[in-house]
């Protein structure tokens, strides 16, 4: 066994204990080293603890700077705030990674999409300053900052970089926000000068939609203010088969959390029916930001493996299999000699 | 006939409105301002960028910009005035501040949000 590494788990709620107990078998199986260590998250924190992220589970986060999370439930409305947004806050995830790459076996009408998303995770409208500023108007503050604007450029710029990316495209609205929208245009054109290697241009978020779903193909890598980030990853996770195959990273300076981006579906909590592929995704962005290649493609092979056969596939890819052993074929399928 | 906003504008519920507080938006390239209580208003919290940064655990890669907004609290009934009274005396103490925002409450509801 190589290095051994001490992850945070999250299992979150609803489904996510049962989606965690998959990926967990699938990753412990892979070869990897991790000690996991438990941590509670989500709405059934709220009985025990009176809040969504007790803080024994930022304490524990901390201290190990690397997490999985399964899906949380985030209350609509007023009552209490997202965990994930409280996440991201307390530990400045600045940098939402959510790469949409089409699955072969899942039919599409594409021949080709592998888009890289980097949404700004923690200014813009989700900087929580909203007041009712009389008894008939509500505003919301949208805080864009010229350090965040640059920060996310420039990680997008270098994650470009390392994993042989060609192109980057700014999605913004500045025709119309030219302050707010301005200033993160500005900075990612700043930051484009350091990497002359790689094309950058930019590109109307309203456009950029219609562009998406007209022709993927033309997308390479693109970063984005908060808002525009939230709604157009999930776009391009509906191009590529769904929520249930979206993986996400949010990652910062001295921590990182991986995580599904789909909800935790109370209603199916506990008939181990649903597909795990989000997390488990997620989870080979983790290894492989632990450095852990080797394990990474392992899983990935086999996953792939496994849903092109699909004999042991969701109910959401056309198949019979329970949770537990679609995760059980991918580690067979690792196990099986060559 | 009435018009559509006089429509609208009569679904709207009556509700009763309290001066409960103050957001004052203060620039500083001093870092995390620390404030004594002023007048009838002491300060609950204080974020930058929509995190909270006192009190409480704060990352230390934590990226602030020199703009925080600093939650003041009425300590006791207060009125416009104690507001006007306030920022008179924010601004002899030697803070920049870019904007205020009044707190009031709504039928006991606060009209605004906590920061995370």
């Amino acid at each position: 066994m190589g290095t051994q590494h001490v992850v945070t788990m999250l299992p979150g709620e609803g489904t996510g204990p049962e989606i965690c107990e998959a990926v967990r078998l699938v990753i412990d199986a892979s070869g990897v080293n991790i000690k996991w260590e438990y941590e509670d998250i989500g709405l059934d924190c709220l009985d025990k603890y009176g809040t969504l992220l007790p803080d024994k589970t930022i304490q524990n986060i901390a201290k190990n700077k690397v997490a999985l999370k399964g899906p949380t439930t985030t209350p609509i409305g007023t009552g209490h705030k997202s965990a994930n947004v409280t996440l991201r806050k307390v530990f400045d995830l600045y940098a939402n990674v959510r790469p949409a790459k089409l699955i072969p076996v899942l039919k599409r009408p594409w021949d080709k999409i592998d888009i890289i998303n980097f949404r700004e995770n923690t200014e813009d409208s989700y900087a929580a300053i909203e007041h009712m500023v009389s008894d008939e108007v509500a505003q919301c503050l949208k805080v864009i900052t010229w350090p965040g604007s640059y920060r996310i450029a420039d990680f997008a710029f270098k994650w470009a970089k390392a994993n042989g990316r060609k192109k980057i495209f700014c999605v913004h609205k500045a025709n119309i926000m030219k302050m707010t929208d301005g200033l993160f245009l500005d900075a990612f054109r700043e930051v484009a000068k350091k990497y002359p290697d790689i094309e950058s241009g930019d590109i109307i978020v309203d456009n950029c939609c219609m562009q998406l779903v007209r022709n993927p193909a033309q997308f390479d890598c693109l970063v984005l203010p908060n808002l525009y980030g939230d709604i157009l990853t999930d776009l391009c996770a509906g191009l590529v088969g769904g929520l249930g195959f979206a993986p996400g990273a949010n990652v910062g300076d001295g921590c990182a959390i991986f995580e599904a981006v789909h909800g935790s579906a109370p209603k199916y909590a506990g008939m181990k029916k649903v597909n795990p592929s989000a997390v488990l995704i997620s989870g080979i962005m983790m290894l492989r930001w632990l450095k852990e290649e080797a394990a990474a493609a392992r899983i990935e092979k086999a996953m792939f493996a496994v849903l092109d056969e699909r004999k042991h596939v969701t109910y959401d890819v056309g198949g019979t299999a329970k949770t537990d052993e679609y995760a059980q074929a991918i580690v067979d399928k690792m196990h099986a000699k060559a | 006939m009435p018009t559509f906003t006089e429509t609208a504008k009569a679904t709207k519920k009556k509700r009763e409105i309290k001066l409960v507080g103050v957001d004052m938006y203060i620039i500083t390239e001093k870092g995390i301002p620390k404030f004594d209580d002023i007048g009838a208003f002491k300060c609950e919290f204080i974020s930058n960028r929509g995190t909270k940064v006192w009190p409480g655990f704060v990352s230390p890669d934590l990226l602030q910009v020199n703009w925080y907004r600093c939650r003041f609290m009425a300590t006791k009934d207060v009125q416009d005035a104690d507001v006007n009274t306030f920022l008179d005396a924010l601004t002899k103490k030697g803070w920049w501040w870019s904007a205020a925002q009044k707190l009031w409450t709504y039928d006991g509801e606060p009209g605004f949000s906590k920061a995370y």
